[in-house]
């Protein structure tokens, strides 16, 4: 049932040839006869139904709930059959019939201006979304999807944080047939705007457009088996706890504890071995965990991006992983704010690295970031990382003050002692206590290893302000390098502590769309002057780069090429030296 | 605002002047209205008059259930003093603290007691701005300018205090500045 990489969506938009119709669009400027002609389209401009064999899906996920209902039917044989029968009839009278009618009253059409789709049985609902808002169709396909032919489409738009619609289940022809049509009339559209604007420039952009629309996909990047078990080997889970937990749950009770008490003898054998050497025991619950997290995480990754493969398909960027869900991806580059690698330590002794792009408005589920290469050599991070966005890397980066690891170490054996103090007060005297040292007491070994963590920090946190962007590394155990070009930046922050004020640091940050809220590029500790001259030079950078683009709008000189954002990047000054700490340029 | 209009486009090549445009220090920002410390004290004595009810409502209760009466007395007393220095003082270190400054092209902020925090917030990354006011604020006629960017941890910037005529000016200029913005690039 699963289409090989080569048959289905970049294939597919080819064979409808979206960008000629688009090309007659942008010269006729005539939309909606581009639309009319483009055969394919019009397939979904009439209300449509969803695929029949949804009914076949639907009836079979809910199953499990009536089997729920009737499960006292099976393993009981006394008299009190009849009422999980009772239960079970009036779940068949109310279900099944609101499957049928759900499916009857569901309905969707994507017409050149909207989506519009019709659901609902006894509330009716309207949805239109209008097509310029969306930024995202999705196919995905489950196992049993996928067994059926069958494809889930989620519209997505800028709007909202989670999927806006979905419509479950289309055949995979149908589906792609959705996507080929928002495209383009998402297209025709942006053409139309084009063309309202004044002619030169416009001319020029409707022509890069369609050169770049036309240009057939390339696969960028691709992950063959071996690559992704490799890549699944780097990669521990804890998924085997959660797996455990959901098994026993649908083990009885009383016949764990029955099985348990039978087999008391050889549990005995295991109990004295265990007493007898607590070492060799703690060892092996050590490797046995480690073993079960390694393999998880191999089998978890296997099941993401089994098959992963990223194309460059015109302004965007697709991508298709999944082994038992199969899901496709876009990523318009336009919407890309930063580029971040990560690495783990384990990752990075061999040179492993992941990329991500930091977007705004499209699915959040990684905290607005999405996964570009889970798991590539450095070389192919940046060669990728060119395609998504080309950044050129500083040769140098600089550290942070010194005096970062004192108030990092402060910092986390505040919070130490925070937590050991009240746990050490209310210790119980006849509790565990080594060497008639309270428990709590103990942990206060790990102050040197605080120190070793406040002083990785402070050797890998580094940070360059070149001429095309900002680029932060930071991270003790996983590293990040996020990578932020200068017209995504936002807003520009310095803020100082009481403490930092008394060792004259401060912490420097530029806000992004769509930040993560737990992993971002700010920089902590900057000695105060620096930081502040920091700041100027990337609100300077940001404020050059943009005087310069407003100047081009306005005075279109018709014999210069269209407006280079890289060129432009390459006028801003090269980062400003940053002042020694030794000298202070303020008195 | 629209100063940025005068630009010639020679002005690419020259080299940009790096002035400490974003860095003034806070005694050179433009300061809130001073009445806004009569704002927050009115409001810091609800919230006060709330909380020290309910200690003083617990003392009683601890009192004829046989506690120490002059131990009850001087935990409120002391709680009283403490609240009492902290509406009075409060106020107006976080007053004095607070500084702002719209520039051509960007709004510079500086505010923050304990830890200061010092932002830069480009005229063209404001997806929408709004003047609030609340029941107190009328009084005083000031109102709040509420500063909306995309980016995550600045999605809304405020500025209290402001006479309610000049948060409109500001909103009304701001505005304009984004309608004549010439570029028509996607920021997000």
């Amino acid at each position: 049932m699963a289409a090989s990489p080569s048959d289905s969506s970049p294939a597919g938009s080819s064979v409808h040839d979206p960008s000629a119709s688009e090309s007659t669009a942008a010269h006729a400027s005539s939309n909606d006869h581009a639309s009319d002609t483009a055969t394919p389209l019009g397939a979904v401009r009439e209300p449509q139904r969803l695929h029949p064999l949804t009914l076949f899906v639907r009836l079979l996920t809910s199953l499990p709930a009536l089997a729920l209902i009737l499960l006292p039917t099976f393993t009981n044989d006394d008299a009190q059959v009849w009422l999980p029968l009772f239960f079970g009839a009036v779940y068949g009278l109310i279900a099944l019939p609101a499957i049928v009618l759900q499916y009857l009253r569901f309905s969707y059409r994507i017409t050149p201006q909207q989506i519009v789709i019709q659901s609902g049985v006894l509330k009716r609902q309207n949805r239109s979304i209008p097509i310029e808002r969306v930024q995202n169709v999705e196919i995905e396909r489950q196992l049993l999807a996928r067994l059926l032919g069958l494809a889930k489409v989620r519209v997505e738009t800028a709007g909202s944080a989670s999927t806006e619609a979905s419509i479950e289940y289309v055949s995979v022809q149908q589906a792609q047939k959705i996507r080929t049509a928002v495209r383009a009339f998402q297209r025709a559209d942006e053409d139309a705007q084009q063309n309202s604007r004044d002619a030169a420039p416009s001319e020029a952009r409707a022509t890069a457009s369609n050169a770049a629309a036309s240009s057939s996909p390339r696969t960028l990047f691709s992950m063959s088996l071996r690559h992704v078990l490799l890549a699944g080997a780097f990669r521990f889970s804890l998924f085997y706890l959660a797996l455990i937990f959901s098994v026993l749950q649908f083990v009885d009770p009383e016949t764990l504890t029955n099985w348990l008490l039978l087999s008391q003898d050889r549990i005995d054998v295991i109990v004295d071995a265990m007493y007898q050497s607590p070492i060799i025991t703690a060892l092996g619950t050590v490797v046995v965990a480690a073993l079960l997290g390694w393999l998880s995480g191999i089998l978890l990754t296997l099941n993401r991006y089994y098959g992963f493969t990223l194309w460059l398909d015109g302004g965007k960027l697709r991508k298709r992983h999944g082994l038992f869900t199969v899901t496709e991806g876009t990523i318009p580059l336009a919407k890309v704010q930063v580029l971040i690698v990560q690495t783990t330590p384990l990752m990075r002794l061999f040179g492993w690295h992941t990329l991500e792009v930091q977007t705004m408005g499209l699915n959040t589920d990684q905290q607005g970031q999405r996964v570009v290469a889970p798991f590539a050599q450095w070389d192919t991070i940046m060669r990728l990382a060119d395609h998504v966005r080309p950044m050129e890397m500083p040769d140098t980066f600089e550290r942070v003050s010194p005096l970062t690891i004192r108030r990092h170490f402060l910092r986390r054996l505040g919070v130490l002692l925070a937590v050991l103090a009240p746990a050490a007060y209310f210790w119980p005297r006849d509790w565990w206590a080594p060497y008639d040292v309270a428990l709590p007491w103990w942990s206060l070994l790990v102050i040197p290893a605080l120190g070793v963590a406040a002083y990785l920090h402070y050797h890998y946190h580094r940070f360059a302000i070149h001429h095309d962007g900002l680029y932060v590394r930071r991270g003790v155990l996983r590293h990040y390098l996020w990578m932020i070009p200068i017209n995504r930046y936002q807003v520009a922050y310095a803020t100082d502590s009481l403490l930092q004020r008394r060792l004259n640091l401060k912490t420097l940050f530029v806000d992004t769309a769509g930040a993560s809220a737990f992993a971002y590029p700010d920089i902590v500790d900057v000695e105060a002057d620096a930081a502040d001259d920091a700041v100027d030079t990337l609100y300077d950078q940001f404020h050059t780069l943009y005087r310069a683009m407003v100047s081009e709008a306005k005075h279109p000189a018709s014999s210069t090429p269209p407006f280079d954002l890289r060129q432009a990047a390459a006028t801003v000054p090269r980062a400003l030296p940053l002042p020694n700490p030794t000298d202070s340029s303020r008195a | 605002m629209t100063s940025s209009t005068s630009v010639p486009s020679s002005d690419v090549s020259s080299a940009p002047d790096v002035s400490r445009r974003a860095l003034l220090p806070v005694s050179r920002l433009t300061a809130l209205e001073a009445d806004l410390q009569s704002v927050w004290r009115i409001k810091l004595c609800l919230l006060h008059t709330v909380v020290f009810l309910t200690a003083l409502f617990f003392g009683i209760t601890q009192w004829f259930s046989g506690a120490n009466g002059a131990v009850i007395l001087g935990v409120l007393g002391g709680l009283l003093l403490l609240m009492t220095l902290y509406i009075v003082f409060w106020p107006r270190w976080r007053y004095q603290a607070w500084g702002y400054d719209v520039h051509e092209d960007e709004l510079v902020l500086e505010h923050g007691v304990i830890t200061h925090v010092r932002s830069v917030v480009p005229l063209r990354r404001i997806q929408h701005l709004d003047v609030s006011q609340d029941l107190f604020e009328r009084e005083f006629d000031l109102g709040r300018l509420v500063i909306h960017t995309a980016g995550t941890r600045s999605s809304d910037v405020v500025i209290p205090g402001l006479p309610l005529s000049t948060a409109e000016h500001i909103r009304d200029d701001v505005k304009q500045y984004i309608l004549d913005d010439p570029l028509t690039e996607d920021a997000l």
